[in-house]
């Protein structure tokens, strides 16, 4: 499953606004008998028992990289800590890194992006944020935080569905969906999950988010269709109800269901929501076949370098002429990886697709821009 | 699991089986010790002719993290992830010499003339002195790494945002910064105590003349040095994080406008220089490469010799013994090579 090197450690980060449930979900992890080896990176260290995991006590301190990048922050520590980690001779399944309510997690993940190091030993596998179902709304009228950390998600715990209807529950998850599209959402209460449908996913999580289409589903609540494709036959897990059973069996199956585009005619589509009281959407774009790769990083660098503070990510996975294996790559802010990801199977349909979320994101010229990446047929 | 070598100098081969921490030979240079990422202390002979199967002994619950010799020269000193400072004596012999109220030891010097140890925990740096333990710092952000100048008097500190001097006779003092943006993550004085070089997250080395405050910056490597060393005489600063050996000129009016030399390894794929060592007489500097190889630089010939062939894992630690005779070199895959270079026949 893995895009990167086969001995990089994937490394989750948790993030969550104060009181949404986060030292919940660590405690499990620290406690149940999950039989993997973590190690935890957090600020402050309770009084939990500890099964077979190493717990680290980070300082949350951010740096600035002295290059002249003046959004190219990162979390100094982290990169001591990981460092020390790797002398270590027990091999780690995985590193949890926790965030303190407040915290912006760009410069987490960008530490993973800007050092050499610890590029090569481990590989930001996602960033999991604890939404608190009851309070989210509240959140969002009086702190930036709240939304930052769910537009950067990958998965999203919408936790405490107990403590609101089911009307409030939909409610809440709109505007999250309205802020991210393309976050995988679990419905929770007390963090109670399935460690192995957050920890631990790799591309192939990257892939199902970005081949299941959820703005179609956002669309259809709102009763107004800005889509221009849909794919059938998917699993929606975001749409389930505590989906337990769902993602310990990693198959492929769903990319070979990926045939149904209603309005394939257009080769490149883009769709674009924005919520009215928030400054943060996302935008998805497609390529229904390859890219030319020197172009799209051109291309893509100069979009990260210009447009860089105000995309918060980016995310992608796309077909490259000549290429049997899938192009995985992700950005937070400036910076960003790629890798080789799975390799495509005949009877794929060998789109491109691209996320973009952010603040001011102009959907129309990162569409003609992406366009323009298309190989020629 | 080890073995001789067949061609150049007598060699030693001992498969230590966790990453290699830190290196240390003892003062006389007939022990060579080495700390690993499975918490143990190794000992054994520093002749690569002796026979001795190496002895050890755990020492941290988790991973040694930083590694010397101490300073009365016959015992080593290992801090942990466990926040321990355990004094290792050539009997085996494990003594908890401080325990870190909070976070991880992992940097740790000794000065032998002042009987001094420094060991680095977090934001603060303990510093042990044969009238007692002081705590110096917190310091901006969590210490990188920490050096004592040659005669014991002073002990600088590498942190975000630049190095902090601490007088080790005055500690209560205010201590003496130092400032430049980034992270510093290495340090050392030149020998003649004129400069203080550090190397930075954003690939480049730092280095003040401490008389004057003055500072320059010396960029162009290819990743971050996380080694560094000055050359016994002074003249010259080298440095990991590049392929080629390069050799900062600090001899007269020192590098500032002038190229550094720089020394091609033999070879036909460069490889990342990941540990230098400088020999303690002579302008030689040993060079670690991020393939398990081995190279002598002899800077004063302006020539680079292949000592050893690549392991397939790189170089974590490497030092020469005090009599600049033998030398060890250990990798993170638990490789310890032991090597000779006295002329034989």
């Amino acid at each position: 499953m893995s895009t990167g090197e086969p001995n990089q450690i994937p490394v989750t980060v948790l993030t969550g606004y104060l009181g949404a449930g986060k030292t919940t979900l660590l405690n499990r992890i620290l406690t149940e008998h999950h039989g993997r080896k973590y190690a935890v990176i957090i600020n402050e260290f309770g009084a939990v028992g500890i099964d077979n995991d190493i717990v680290v006590d980070a300082d949350e301190e951010i740096f600035e990289m002295n290059n002249g990048c003046i959004c190219c922050t990162v979390r100094g520590d982290l990169i001591r800590i990981i460092g020390g980690l790797m002398k270590r001779s027990d091999r780690l399944d995985g590193m949890i890194i926790e965030t303190t309510g407040l915290a912006d997690p760009a410069p987490v993940a960008q530490t993973f992006f800007s050092d050499d190091e610890v590029r090569a030993r481990t590989k930001l596998d996602a960033i999991v944020t604890v939404v608190d179902a009851k309070f989210f709304p509240a959140r969002l009228e009086d702190s930036h935080e709240a939304e930052d950390q769910v537009a950067f998600a990958d998965v999203i715990l919408l936790n405490k569905t107990d403590l609101v209807s089911p009307e409030e529950l939909k409610a809440v998850e709109a505007q999250i969906r309205s802020i991210n599209k393309f976050a995988t959402i679990h419905r929770t209460q007390r963090s109670e999950i399935d460690l192995a449908t957050i920890l631990d996913r790799g591309a192939f999580d990257l892939e199902r988010i970005l081949t299941v289409d959820p703005e179609f589903l956002h669309a259809a609540k709102h009763g107004h269709d800005h889509h221009h494709h849909h794919d059938h036959g998917h699993d929606h897990d975001h749409h389930g109800h505590d989906h337990h059973d769902h993602g310990h069996d990693h198959d492929h199956d769903h990319h070979g269901h990926d045939h149904g585009h209603a309005e394939a005619k257009a080769p490149a589509g883009a769709a674009h929501v924005t919520r009215h009281d928030s400054t943060i959407s996302s935008i998805s774009l497609t390529i229904d076949g390859p890219i030319d790769p020197d172009r799209f990083r051109m291309w893509i660098s100069t979009v990260l370098r210009e447009k860089g503070q105000d995309i918060l990510r980016s995310k992608g996975v796309l077909s490259v002429a000549g290429e049997d294996r899938r192009l995985v790559f992700q950005g937070v802010h400036m910076l960003m990886d790629s890798n080789w990801g799975q390799p495509w199977r005949a009877g794929d349909a060998r789109t491109s697709k691209l996320v973009f979320i952010g603040r001011q994101i102009d959907g129309e010229a990162l569409r003609r821009g992406f366009l323009a990446c298309a190989r020629p047929a | 699991m080890e073995g001789n070598g067949t061609k150049g100098p007598p060699r030693r081969r001992v498969e230590l089986g966790a990453f290699v921490v830190g290196i240390a030979h003892d003062a006389a240079g007939g022990t060579v010790a080495a700390a690993t990422g499975a918490g143990k202390v190794v000992l054994l002979p520093a002749d690569p002719l002796a026979q001795d199967a190496p002895r050890d002994v755990d020492v941290h619950r988790g991973a040694s993290l930083a590694f010397c010799r101490g300073p009365s020269g016959t015992d080593f000193l290992s801090g942990g992830d466990d926040g321990r400072l355990v004094r290792v004596g050539a009997d085996l012999q494990a003594t908890e010499v401080l325990k870190a109220r909070r976070g991880w030891i992992d940097g740790v010097v000794a000065h032998a003339g002042r009987s001094m140890v420094a060991a680095a925990a977090g934001k603060l740096v303990h510093l042990v002195t044969p009238t007692g333990t002081h705590e110096l710092g917190p310091h901006p952000s969590s210490v990188a790494d920490l050096c004592f100048s040659p005669d014991g008097s002073r002990l600088a500190v590498a942190h975000y945002g630049g190095t902090t001097i601490h007088l080790t006779q005055k500690p209560a003092e205010k201590p003496r910064s130092l400032a430049w943006k980034g992270s510093h993550i290495a340090i050392r004085y030149s020998p003649n105590s004129k400069f203080l070089a550090t190397s930075t997250q954003e690939n480049a080395l730092h280095v003040w003349r401490l008389a004057s405050g003055a500072d320059m910056q010396m960029q162009g490597y290819a990743t971050k040095a996380k080694s560094l060393a000055w050359t016994h005489d002074g003249n010259w600063l080298v440095s990991g994080g590049v392929e080629l050996c390069v050799c900062w000129g600090f001899a007269g009016k020192g590098p500032e406008g002038q190229p550094p030399l720089e020394l091609q390894p033999p070879g036909d794929e460069p490889v990342l220089i990941t540990r230098v060592a400088a020999h303690p007489a002579a302008p030689f500097v040993l060079l670690g490469f991020a393939d398990g190889q081995v190279h002598v630089a002899d800077i004063a010939k302006k020539r680079v010799t292949p000592l050893d062939g690549p392991t397939g894992s790189p170089v974590s630690a490497l030092e020469w013994s005090p009599d600049g005779w033998r030398l060890a070199a250990g990798t993170e895959a638990g490789t310890l090579r032991l090597f000779d270079l006295r002329p034989r026949g």
